[in-house]
């Protein structure tokens, strides 16, 4: 049994033993030690440029909570049933300013600024909410290991590139706190619940 | 009697075109998805497309589209990847899954007549 699918299966155990306390989300990957203290994995740094060109940082997302998945534009494999899981997330959080979507390219030769643009109009989104980054191709590869995604380049798979479909959510802190299967419908509405209570947690702290 | 209906209800749901839905299942179902509904603008739906039970639709699995100009208002970027490596039986039997799951006006397509359409593409 993979980390993943143990670290899922004791949360919906959490989740079925306690389903009327409003628990707290856990706080997913290894703990690491820096400077003497104690801290929860964070996702790694990004300098990458959104659908508009402008470059953007953690910093940018220092005040919400978002979703992120790795894909490509031109995937022909598992991407559109991806981005039809996290266009219902992106539609079932519209209200709530608090939340992002987050979607990095892997492949940012052919996947530009303005072709993230496009797929983003064709998708029907709020670019506002929905932010497409494109950025160094290692950099991204190696960022989409601390975010618990698989990506590498493989010229054998479809497209050029293996990767897997997991929706990551990430709080204010750069923590991961829970996270999905896009190519699995059904573990969307459990998702969107944890975002729910995530940014719930941030609008009525305890 | 009870069994002669199951059978008739199993029969129902199972598509005729069987070889025609494991190669949609495993060619086109990622972007149109089982059900053909297609993904908003991104990637059309096969269940009112005005292609269905046209030989053009056998073109566009062999070649591909490639057209990323805007200038559509209904889709902005035209782009599906060719299955150049799908024979004229495969494309036939694709063709007769598609059309007999989302056409109204189904009517079984023939090898020959995609033959026919796979030699006259644009």
């Amino acid at each position: 049994m993979s980390p993943f699918k143990l670290i899922f299966s004791m949360l919906c155990l959490t989740a079925i033993a306690c389903n009327d306390s409003p628990t707290e989300l856990p706080y997913l990957g290894n703990k690491v030690i820096e400077n003497g203290k104690e801290i929860y994995h964070t996702v790694g740094q990004f300098n990458h440029y959104n659908q508009d060109s402008v470059l953007m940082t953690n910093k940018d997302f220092a005040e919400y909570i978002y979703v992120a998945d790795f894909f490509f534009t031109s995937c022909p494999s598992i991407c559109p049933k991806v981005a039809k899981e996290m266009l219902r997330i992106h539609d079932a959080l519209k209200d709530d300013p608090q939340v992002k979507v987050v979607s990095f390219t892997i492949d940012p030769i052919r996947d530009t600024p303005q072709r993230l643009k496009l797929y983003g109009d064709n998708l029907g989104i709020d670019h506002k909410k929905w932010i497409f980054l494109t950025g160094d191709k290692d950099a991204t590869l190696d960022l989409a290991a601390t975010y618990f995604v698989a990506a590498l380049e493989d010229a054998d798979a479809p497209g050029g590139f293996d990767h897997s479909g997991k929706i990551v959510l990430i709080d204010k802190q750069g923590h991961v706190r829970s996270f999905s299967e896009g190519t699995d419908p059904s573990t969307t509405p459990k998702l969107i619940e944890d975002i729910k209570k995530l940014s719930a947690s941030y609008t009525h702290p305890k | 009697m009870i069994i002669l209906g199951f059978s008739f209800m199993l029969a129902c749901n199972e598509s005729p075109y069987m070889q025609g839905k494991r190669l949609y299942v495993a060619n086109c179902q990622n972007c149109h998805m089982e059900d053909g509904s297609g993904l908003a603008k991104l990637v059309p739906s096969l269940q009112e497309s005005a292609l269905l039970g046209s030989p053009v639709i056998a073109c566009i699995i062999k070649n591909g589209i490639q057209d990323t100009i805007r200038n559509d208002q209904t889709f902005l970027v035209k782009e599906m990847p060719a299955f150049g490596k799908l024979s004229a039986t495969e494309i036939t039997n694709i063709t007769n899954y598609i059309n007999h799951s989302w056409y109204k006006n189904f009517k079984e397509t023939n090898i020959t007549e995609i033959e026919s359409a796979l030699k006259n593409c644009p």
